[in-house]
């Protein structure tokens, strides 16, 4: 993946579309856990979520940026 | 030491004690979060290497909240608004990047709009209107002189406020979180309770029109606010996102159950006669059977299995409760008793019924199986807006701005923009407040006093001042200040405006510049901006001081009786008791408590409630049974009737519909269903003790010539 994207003609990183794919990702385990009631079973949710989302878009930032 | 306290200190003072020390820990967790959460922005800030660090620190006071759901859903709200505004501000200064005149005309139409929009909404969904409004001004109006800027301006605005956004919802939400999700849980919980245990204890007597009217409010406020804090909730909680839809249907039926309960005790309070003293005995009868089931229940904690036992109750009351009926009903001998009694009884059996699916509702939220969505989809909340109080507003904005710019253009004042910009700001984000005259005089209190505070800082303090640590030392105190009056509830107005004029008379731009100058000479021009919104509140009426917008919030309340009586039957329930309550809500927001308007709205507001009830249900009857067109003519004919009395009340128009009311009564012998609610319509449009008071005469019997 390039280190930069045209968009519109606008130069954003290829991070950002990286950041926005894991927001999408993120909303859909969220909505997983609460759906199945995961989130009983963690200590701090917050954190958690937080937590995961770092998993998120580290793996596929370092998966996209090889 | 702690059993001899004890035994000194009555048990209440120390819980008293205890609940104070509790609540002013939170206080100080809140201001140390939101200090931390600005000092963390204003440390990102300057590594990035952002223009304007107060700007984004300026976003983390403006959305930080004790409870981190209201933090997420504001937060929320701004982004979607910053950036919605910053696409305006491109399409704005794209199209008249050299023509000053169109330009502030097209950006004052802008501010106008979003303002307008922000008043048809009850939530954040009203901050984020504002915000695209006069986000576009922020970022278009710095680069007037070279726009060819302004894509940059944009950028930088969205990404302070962005990194602002995203370290207050971290730190609100990560460290030591407030939930909203227990507020609202807890809500909820007060709710049931409260209305249980209101129905237990008020089925065992007579409860006076005064006392309904104050349970009425109550009501109205719960359901309100509970509608409102489960639309920021689901912001905080996966969990709750999933049960979003049950607490829905929760609240509908918590309306539906207190509707009809109103109704009932309109209808025991009309049996006062001695003539009816046998029916009212029997229906008492018939209430106490209900209030029996209801005893076991207590105002403490009360959880799911409570619930279901109730339930459970419930449903086995309501299958025998036909049997009951007609146990009562035996020996009554006169048509009208015997009408009155049906009328009275059918609403306790559909009060058990309600009752029923509230209780019912509120153990399936408890339960696990709650994320299930349910099977019934409910309807969304409908809100009762005025077309008039969006012209209000866009008007008040736009002319706000217009004038304002017009006298930068004339003076060439090199701060008019600011000014412009801050008056404009305030006049569409206090315009959905309660009170907004005196939001904005605390709002200038706080702004002296953060001006000062700010000079103070910057002159005094952080020029003898060295490297990001000294910095964060010497701003802490100031922040402390503003956000402890922040976390005051009665304090709160005052804080965000010291909040707001601190961090604008700040000297943090990447670089520093440190120009005392400059600083008093914008600090001065926003506080003119702030005068200058107060003088727009003025001369445009808002709800609170014009009578002629609160008659026209009241005309809109009694105008759902009139779309009940036309509407299709389909969802028409819940959409009618959400959007009546909603009405009452904002008049009562706007109208003193215990004043003569306050008491006139809330007597409206019961009729309303009780006649758009009986309407639906005999529309629903009436849909039910084939009933022949000899029937449905003259029961359509009143209906008409009815709903033009209440869209404009009038001597002429009531005797009118109480006429065609009494015709179709006569029509109606012999079908029950039909005959019990619209006997109501008609018992609520006699009840000398209702709103409708003025218009209920002695039957006109006397001499014709006697004038």
């Amino acid at each position: 993946m390039p280190r930069e994207i045209a968009l519109l003609d606008a130069l954003v990183p290829g991070l950002f579309l990286v950041f926005l794919a894991s927001l999408a990702l993120q909303w859909a385990l969220d909505w997983l856990f609460g759906r199945f009631g995961l989130y009983r079973h963690v200590w701090h949710p917050p954190l958690f979520r937080l937590a995961l989302f770092a998993c998120v878009f580290g793996g596929l930032g370092l998966i996209a940026m090889r | 030491m702690n059993a001899y306290l004890r035994a000194r200190v009555p048990d209440g003072a120390f819980a008293e004690a205890a609940a104070f020390a509790r609540g002013a820990a939170l206080d100080w967790l809140f201001v140390a979060k939101a200090a931390l959460a600005v000092l963390l922005t204003a440390w990102l800030a300057m590594r990035l290497g952002l223009e304007q660090p107060s700007t984004a620190m300026l976003t983390v006071s403006i959305v930080i909240h004790p409870h981190s759901g209201m933090v997420l859903a504001k937060s929320f709200y701004r982004a979607l608004g910053t950036l919605v505004g910053c696409l305006a501000a491109l399409a704005i200064v794209g199209a008249f990047a050299q023509q000053s005149v169109p330009f502030l005309l097209a950006m004052a139409l802008w501010i106008g709009l979003c303002a307008g929009g922000a008043s048809l909404h009850r939530n954040f969904k009203s901050y984020g209107f504002v915000l695209a409004g006069y986000t576009a001004a922020i970022v278009a109006l710095p680069v007037v002189n070279h726009p060819q800027n302004v894509f940059d301006s944009a950028v930088m605005r969205v990404s302070e406020v962005l990194l602002g956004v995203f370290v207050a919802g971290l730190v609100s939400d990560a460290i030591f979180p407030q939930r909203l999700g227990n507020v609202l849980r807890e809500s909820i919980r007060a709710q049931f309770a409260g209305f249980i245990v209101f129905a237990r204890e008020s089925l065992r007597g007579a409860l006076p029109r005064g006392d309904l009217e104050q349970a009425h409010l109550r009501f109205v406020r719960e359901v309100v606010q509970i509608e409102n804090q489960r639309s920021s909730v689901v912001f905080e909680d996966a969990g709750v996102r999933v049960r979003s839809p049950r607490m829905r249907l929760l609240n509908h039926a918590f309306m539906a159950a207190s509707t009809s309960y109103q109704s009932l005790h309109h209808q025991l309070n009309r049996l006062q006669d001695e003539a009816q003293r046998p029916v009212r005995e029997r229906l008492m009868a018939l209430a106490g059977e209900l209030g029996a089931e209801l005893a076991p229940v207590e105002s403490a904690p009360l959880m799911g299995p409570q619930a279901e036992a109730l339930t459970r109750r419930l449903a086995a009351l309501r299958e025998r409760f036909p049997a009951s009926i007609a146990a009562q009903r035996q020996g009554l001998a006169g048509r009208a008793e015997r009408l009155d009694f049906d009328t009275g009884a059918e609403l306790i059996g559909r009060i058990v019924g309600e009752l029923h699916d509230y209780a019912q509702a509120y153990a399936a939220l408890a339960s696990p199986q709650a994320a299930r969505s349910p099977a019934e989809v409910p309807a969304p909340f409908s809100r009762s807006n005025d077309w008039a109080g969006f012209l209000i507003a866009a008007a008040r904005t736009t002319a706000t701005m217009l004038a304002m710019g017009a006298f930068w253009l004339a003076s060439a004042w090199p701060e008019g923009a600011s000014a412009m910009l801050i008056a404009t700001a305030f006049s569409g984000v206090m315009a959905t407040l309660p009170d907004p005259l005196r939001a904005v005089r605390a709002m200038l209190v706080g702004y002296a006093a953060g001006t000062l505070a700010g000079l103070l800082c910057s002159y005094g303090v952080l020029v003898r001042m060295d490297g990001f640590a000294l910095l964060a030392a010497s701003l802490l105190p100031f922040l402390a200040i503003g956000f402890y009056l922040m976390a005051r509830p009665a304090l709160a107005g005052i804080g965000s405006g010291y909040l707001i004029a601190f961090f604008s008379t700040l000297p943090l731009k990447n670089p520093m510049t440190f120009d005392a100058l400059a600083a008093i000479n914008s600090s001065l021009a926003q506080a003119i901006g702030v005068v200058c919104a107060g003088l727009a509140f003025m001369l445009f009426a808002s709800a609170s001081d014009s009578p002629w917008l609160q008659a026209r919030l009241l005309r809109k309340l009694r105008l759902q009786v009139a779309s009940v009586c036309r509407l299709p039957l389909a969802g028409l329930r819940q959409r009618f008791e959400s959007a009546s309550r909603d009405a009452a809500a904002q008049i009562v927001a706007h109208t003193r408590a215990g004043s003569a308007e306050s008491r006139s709205l809330l007597a409206w507001s019961l009729a309303v409630q009780e006649t758009g009830h009986a309407v639906i249900e005999l529309r629903k009857a009436l849909a039910a049974t084939d009933a022949p067109a000899a029937l449905r003519a003259p029961i359509e004919s009143a209906l008409a009737a009815l709903a033009m009395f209440y869209a404009d009340p009038g001597h002429e128009r009531y005797r009118r519909a109480r006429e065609r009311l009494s015709a179709a009564l006569d029509e109606a012998r012999g079908h029950a269903p039909v005959m019990a609610p619209l006997h109501l319509i008609r018992l609520a449009l006699l009840d000398q003790r209702s709103a409708l008071a003025d218009f209920v005469e002695p039957p006109p019997q006397e001499n014709p010539h006697a004038a």
